[in-house]
């Protein structure tokens, strides 16, 4: 080939290379939002002059350093200091936040589980897998096929309020109590655990499940005994994934009041930046821990 | 189906996660004091309060129910258009710094690249630049948005560019964990075919391996703004004004019916972007990602 010849065939395959117009738009929308976002952002470090800035930042780094440090200037000091503060709420605090985010994830799993049927594509209709079995027409037909996208949608709108404004909501309603943080945690993932989960029944081939359904089992039975022990792995590996992120978020819901971290986070916000940031550190730590331990639970489980 | 009596461990494990869960559920409940009491309103107010935020919800409000509100402000709907255009505004500010970091922070916490032959001494810097970015990312994912967004805040006032840096760092830790695995995952064929013929590392993974992720990078990255958008209204909670903000306020003095009017906002505006992700998702032809 010539060096021209090339050239055009190179310029007739860029021609023929696919072109959707719809992603083009999404990316141009994209853009211009970025750009609006930026120039419409002024300004853009706040009204504060830079003197008072900068001062603001100067009194905020010194107040990190743990205050028997900041006295002695031996940083022995901190390993005591550190330890009254575990010791004195910081360890109840993680633990109970850990019981929230457990108890948590575990109702909405429970709840998932049964309503997870109503959304599936193929088993949630009136010839699951294809496979007729009889007449069925009227409010009936009618009834199936509205089932399944009511039950996505409520999964949908379930997982489009965040958790911390749920929280927020119902502790005004109910009071100062642990369920508030456990339900809203536990209605946001709900949303979250359906989508993922929901996913995981659409792609499991259903060969088996279509065999025990023509072979006359009810859509309950084939849903227990074919479609969940299947899939049973990997739902778990989504539950624990959901599990870490669910005592990330109890972490913060103690911001609105209840012992957890945040409200030690919270309490010690603007007074004592040393304490602050070790219960900051103390979170972070302990989702390190989990992190590393759940890539490992994700690999043997896989 | 597998015979139970060749599989006789097959059953029994699945069942036992079940016990498991929920013995591990009621140990919480117990220790939490976790009761069925505790999800009735106690009290006749707290029944009240209870009916009167649930009523409100078949009425949100079109009209402010504050009476001092004066005569010239905006109306609430503009109100709450405006309150989630600046929840818009603070997740679309975040993903654009999150997404250049994050496939930064992805290059270097992925393996695909490397050269293969490849001195002992350059793989072992190889190794370390990869470790200490892979933990980067986890400790950056490790703290909340909220909490980094404290910090923030404390240390530089309240300012816009706080906000964005506060959401863009998590975010910028779990895109480039999700990331450095997609990359790791797409097939090599292409990229062997390419470092075949002569070209560099960096060469390849910008030609051979980056384009072929690109449908799955774009697919999760529309996720995580998905996911910017109810972290940015959250936001509002520590002080930027988002939705969040006038959420918070309106409940505070109890005018359910506007707490409803900016939630139907923030719900639809979630709905409407969840359907413009499936769209880029059905155009783009990939899966939906899960969110590992």
């Amino acid at each position: 080939m010539t060096n021209t010849a090339r050239a055009t065939r190179i310029e007739e395959l860029a021609r023929q290379r696919p072109r959707d117009w719809f992603l083009r738009i999404s990316a141009l929308v994209v853009g211009i939002a970025i750009c609006w976002a930026w120039v419409t952002s002024h300004p853009l470090l706040g009204r504060l002059s830079a003197s008072r800035r900068w001062e603001n930042l100067q009194r905020f780094s010194e107040g990190l350093i743990p205050s028997p440090v900041r006295k002695s200037g031996d940083w022995i000091d901190a390993i005591p200091w550190a330890w009254e503060l575990l010791t004195d709420g910081g360890f109840v605090a993680l633990v109970t936040t850990v019981g929230i985010a457990t108890a948590a994830i575990i109702l909405s799993g429970a709840v998932v589980l049964p309503v997870l049927a109503m959304a599936s594509r193929r088993l949630s209709r009136v010839d699951p897998f294809g496979l007729r079995t009889g007449k069925v027409g009227g409010s009936l037909g009618l009834g199936w096929k509205i089932l399944g996208p009511i039950v996505r949608f409520g999964f949908v709108l379930s997982r489009s309020v965040p958790e911390y404004l749920i929280a927020f909501l119902l502790l005004s309603l109910l009071g100062l109590q642990v369920w508030p943080l456990v339900l809203a945690l536990a209605i946001h993932n709900f949303g979250i655990l359906g989508r993922l989960w929901g996913e995981v029944i659409e792609n499991t081939d259903d060969d088996s499940a279509t065999h025990l359904y023509g072979s006359g089992l009810s859509r309950t039975s084939v849903y227990a005994t074919s479609i969940l022990p299947r899939s049973l792995n990997r739902f778990l590996i989504y539950f624990f994934y959901r599990w870490e992120t669910c005592i990330k978020d109890a972490t913060v819901l103690g911001m609105l009041g209840l012992l957890t971290l945040g409200k030690l986070i919270m309490l010690s916000k603007g007074f004592f930046w040393d304490r602050m940031l070790f219960y900051v550190l103390l979170g972070s730590c302990f989702i390190l821990v989990m992190d590393l331990s759940s890539t490992w639970l994700r690999k043997r489980l896989r | 189906m597998p015979d139970p009596a060749t599989e006789p461990s097959y059953y029994g494990k699945k069942r036992w996660v079940f016990f498991v869960l929920v013995f591990v559920f009621l140990i919480c409940a117990w220790a939490l004091g976790l009761t069925p009491r505790g999800l009735i309103p106690s009290d006749v107010n707290q029944w009240d309060r209870t009916a009167r935020f649930f009523q409100a919800a078949l009425h949100p409000a079109l009209d402010y129910e504050d009476v001092n509100v004066p005569e010239d402000a905006e109306p609430i709907l503009v109100k709450g258009l405006k309150g989630i255009l600046l929840t818009l505004k603070f997740a679309f500010g975040a993903m654009s710094l999150a997404v250049p970091t994050a496939l930064l922070l992805g290059f270097f916490g992925s393996s695909a690249w490397w050269p293969e032959p490849c001195g002992k001494r350059s793989k072992a810097l190889l190794r370390v630049v990869y470790a200490a970015c892979r933990f980067l990312m986890s400790f950056l994912r490790s703290i909340h948005e909220l909490i980094w967004a404290l910090l923030f805040l404390s240390a530089m006032g309240v300012s816009p560019l706080a906000g964005m840096v506060a959401l863009a760092l998590p975010f910028s830790g779990t895109l480039g964990k999700v990331f450095s695995e997609l990359i790791d995952e797409e097939a090599r064929d292409a990229a062997e075919a390419l470092k075949a013929i002569g070209h560099g590392p960096v060469q390849t993974f910008l030609v051979g391996i980056l384009p072929r992720a690109m449908p799955n990078l774009i697919t999760y990255s529309f996720y995580r703004f998905e996911c910017a958008l109810r972290s940015s209204a959250v936001l509002g909670f520590v002080g930027i004004e988002t939705i969040g903000l006038y959420i918070q306020l309106s409940n505070e003095e109890f005018y359910y019916r506007e707490v409803w009017t900016y939630l139907y906002l923030l719900i639809a505006m979630i709905v409407i972007v969840d359907r413009w992700g499936a769209m880029i998702r059905r155009h783009l032809q990939t899966k939906e990602g899960g969110c590992i």
